[in-house]
C-alpha cells in the first residue's frame, strides 16, 4: 500500500522504479497545498470519526471527496479549516503544520482556505457585494483594495449584474455563487466546497460545478465533498471515498462508486 | 489600527439597529439595572450620611458649678483638651444656653417658659465631641471627678446603641450593594449572550473567512458600550427627571440633617456611567469568548 494516495498507477516492481516513483512523490508532497499524514481524529465522547487517513493533495488538484453520511467528511474538513485538531499525525496546510498552529496564527491559515457550504451561508442583510466584501472588510483589508478585488470575483462569477441586490433575491445559483465569491476573494490556496450543490436541482448543480472546474483552469486547487454521483461519474476528476473513517479508494478518473 | 477601531466602532452601531428589538431589550434590561444600583446608592449614601451625623451628635456635656470662676473654666478645658479621646471642645456660656433654649422652642412653637422667672436657670457647659462615639464612658467618668463640674450630661446608652447600628447598617449596606452588582452583571451578561447569539451565524462566517478574534470581539464589545451609555444617560435623564420630587423625600426624610447632595449628583453620575460602561464591556467580552477560536 502506497503511503501517499498521488500513487500513479503503475505496476513495475523493479526496485529502481520504486525509488524513482518515491522520490517522484516526495516532490509532490513538498509541492502539495495538502498533506494529511496518518491522522486519526477521535472525539472528546470516544467517537473516532477518521482513522489513519493520508492523502496529498498537489498544487491545482481537483478532488472529489465521496462517501456516506458519517462517513468522515465533515470532519476532515474541520480539521484542514482548524475547526479541530487531529488526534493523531499531521494536517500540513501549504506547508504549515496545523497542529502547532498557535491560536493568534488560525485566521491568518483559513485566509487561504476559501470555503463554499450547502446552505451558502450568506448574511441576509448585506447585498451580494457587500457579503463578498465583507470576507475582506472583517480581515482588515483596506478600503483601497477591497473594491477593485470585489469587483474582479464578482465578474469572474458572473454576477457584476445582481452586485447590489439582497441575496433573498436570488436564484439558489446565484447564491452560491456569491458565496463562491466570497471565498475566491482572499485568493485562496484552495477551494473547499462542502456539498455545494446539495440544494440545488441539477442543472444549476452543473453551472456550479463548471464554475468550480473554471477556477481549478486558472490554478486554484478545488476539492468538493459531495454525493452526487452522476457528477462525480461524468468528470472523471480524482476520487478520494471515505468509508468508517478511511480512505478507502483514491484514484485519478475514478466514478463515484467502485468500479468493480 | 484607526482604520480597525472604525471599522469595530461602524460595525457596532449596524449590529446595534440591525437588531433593534434585542438592542432594545438589552438597554432596558440595563437601564433597569442601573436605576436599581442608582436607587440603592441613593438610599445608602443618604443613609450613611444620617449616621455619621448621628455620631457626630454623639457628645458628653459636661455641666458646670453655678459658682465656677474663669480660672476654673480656663482650667477645665485644657485639662479637657489634654484628653485623646476628644476632638473639640465647645464652651457654651450661661447666656447662650438660655438663647439656645428660646430659639429651641421658639422653633418648635412652644411657649418660651424662661420668660416666667427672672433669673438665667442654665449653668455655662462644656459640649465635648469624641474621636469615636465608643469612647464617651472614659471621658464621661473622667470629667464626672472633675471639682468644676457638676454633673455630666453622658449619652453612653445612646452611643453604643447609635455605633451597633451604624456598624451593622454600614456592613449589610456594603453586602447588599455588591450583591445587587453580581445579579446586576449576571442579568446583563445573559441578555447580551442572547443578542450575540441572534448574530452567530454573522460570527460564524467571520470565523471561516479568516477573520482574527480581535475584528469579531470588539464591534461586540463597542456594541455593548453603546448599550451600557445609552443606559446611563437614560438613567441619569430619568434620575435627573425625578431629582426634585427624590430631594425633597430626601430632605423630609432626613429633615433634621445637614446633608449635602452636591457630590452626590458627581458620584451618582460617575457610578451610573462607570457601572452601565463596564457591565456592557464586560458583558459582551464574556458572551462573545464562547465563539471565539478553541
Amino acid at each position: 500500500m502506497s503511503l501517499f494516495a498521488t500513487a500513479t498507477a503503475t505496476s513495475t516492481s523493479s526496485v529502481r522504479e520504486r525509488l524513482r516513483r518515491r522520490s517522484r512523490e516526495q516532490a509532490d508532497s513538498d509541492r502539495a497545498v495538502l498533506v494529511l499524514h496518518d491522522v486519526t481524529k477521535t472525539y472528546p465522547n470516544g467517537k473516532t470519526a477518521l482513522r489513519d487517513v493520508d492523502l496529498v493533495i498537489p498544487e491545482g488538484d481537483f478532488v472529489f471527496l465521496v462517501g456516506p453520511s458519517g462517513a468522515g467528511k465533515s470532519t476532515l474538513i474541520r480539521l484542514l479549516i482548524r475547526d479541530e485538531t487531529a488526534t493523531k499525525g499531521q494536517v500540513v496546510l501549504d506547508g504549515q503544520n496545523l497542529a502547532k498552529l498557535s491560536r493568534r496564527h488560525v485566521p491568518k491559515v483559513r485566509r487561504k482556505i476559501g470555503i463554499v457550504f450547502q446552505d451558502f451561508k450568506l448574511l441576509p442583510t448585506k447585498s451580494v457585494w457587500e457579503n463578498v466584501a465583507f470576507a475582506l472588510e472583517v480581515t482588515g483589508t483596506p478600503r483601497k483594495r477591497i473594491r477593485p478585488a470585489v469587483d474582479r470575483v464578482l465578474a469572474l462569477v458572473g454576477l457584476t449584474a445582481q452586485r447590489e441586490q439582497l441575496p433573498s433575491t436570488l436564484s439558489g445559483g446565484e447564491q452560491q455563487r456569491t458565496a463562491i465569491a466570497r471565498a475566491l476573494v482572499h485568493d485562496p490556496r484552495l477551494i473547499i466546497a462542502d456539498e455545494p450543490t446539495g440544494n440545488l436541482d441539477p442543472l444549476i448543480s452543473w453551472e456550479i460545478i463548471q464554475l468550480l472546474l473554471r477556477i481549478n483552469e486558472l490554478g486554484v486547487t478545488v476539492m468538493m465533498a459531495t454525493h452526487d454521483a452522476d457528477v462525480v461519474t461524468a468528470l472523471r476528476k480524482r476520487v478520494v471515498a471515505l468509508e468508517e473513517g478511511r480512505v478507502i479508494r483514491d484514484e485519478v478518473g475514478g466514478a463515484y462508486h467502485r468500479a468493480d | 489600527m484607526i482604520g480597525f477601531i472604525l471599522f469595530s466602532i461602524k460595525r457596532a452601531w449596524q449590529g446595534f439597529w440591525r437588531n433593534a428589538l434585542m438592542s432594545i431589550a438589552a438597554t432596558a434590561t440595563m437601564v433597569l439595572m442601573l436605576v436599581l444600583l442608582a436607587g440603592f446608592w441613593i438610599i445608602q449614601t443618604g443613609l450613611l450620611s444620617a449616621l455619621d451625623f448621628t455620631e457626630q451628635k454623639v457628645q458628653v456635656t459636661a455641666n458646670l458649678q453655678l459658682d465656677a470662676t474663669q480660672a476654673d473654666i480656663d482650667g477645665l478645658e485644657t485639662r479637657i483638651k489634654a484628653m485623646p479621646q476628644v476632638t473639640t471642645v465647645t464652651f457654651v456660656s450661661k447666656e447662650q444656653a438660655l438663647a439656645r433654649y428660646q430659639q429651641l422652642s421658639k422653633d418648635q412653637g412652644r411657649e418660651d417658659l424662661t420668660q416666667y422667672i427672672d433669673e438665667n436657670p442654665f449653668s455655662a457647659s462644656f459640649e465635648v465631641a469624641l474621636v469615636d462615639p465608643g469612647m464617651s464612658q472614659t471621658v464621661a467618668d473622667a470629667l464626672r471627678k472633675d471639682p468644676a463640674v457638676r454633673g455630666v450630661l453622658d449619652t453612653k446608652d445612646t452611643a453604643q446603641n447609635v455605633k451597633t447600628v451604624t456598624d451593622l447598617l454600614r456592613t449589610a449596606g456594603t453586602v447588599i450593594l455588591v450583591v445587587i452588582a453580581v445579579i446586576v452583571l449576571f442579568i446583563i451578561v445573559n441578555t447580551i449572550r442572547l443578542a450575540v447569539f441572534a448574530r452567530a451565524e454573522e460570527i460564524e462566517i467571520m470565523r471561516l473567512v479568516g477573520a482574527s478574534d480581535a475584528f469579531i470581539r470588539w464591534p461586540f464589545v463597542f456594541e455593548g458600550a453603546m448599550v451600557g451609555l445609552l443606559g446611563a444617560a437614560i438613567t441619569l435623564a430619568g434620575l435627573y427627571v425625578l431629582a426634585d420630587p427624590i430631594a425633597h423625600f430626601m430632605v423630609d426624610f432626613f429633615r433634621v440633617l445637614p446633608l449635602s447632595f452636591g457630590s452626590l449628583t458627581r458620584d451618582l453620575v460617575v457610578i451610573v456611567v462607570g457601572a452601565g460602561l463596564g457591565l456592557g464591556i464586560l458583558g459582551s467580552w464574556l458572551s462573545v469568548r464562547t465563539y471565539l477560536i478553541r
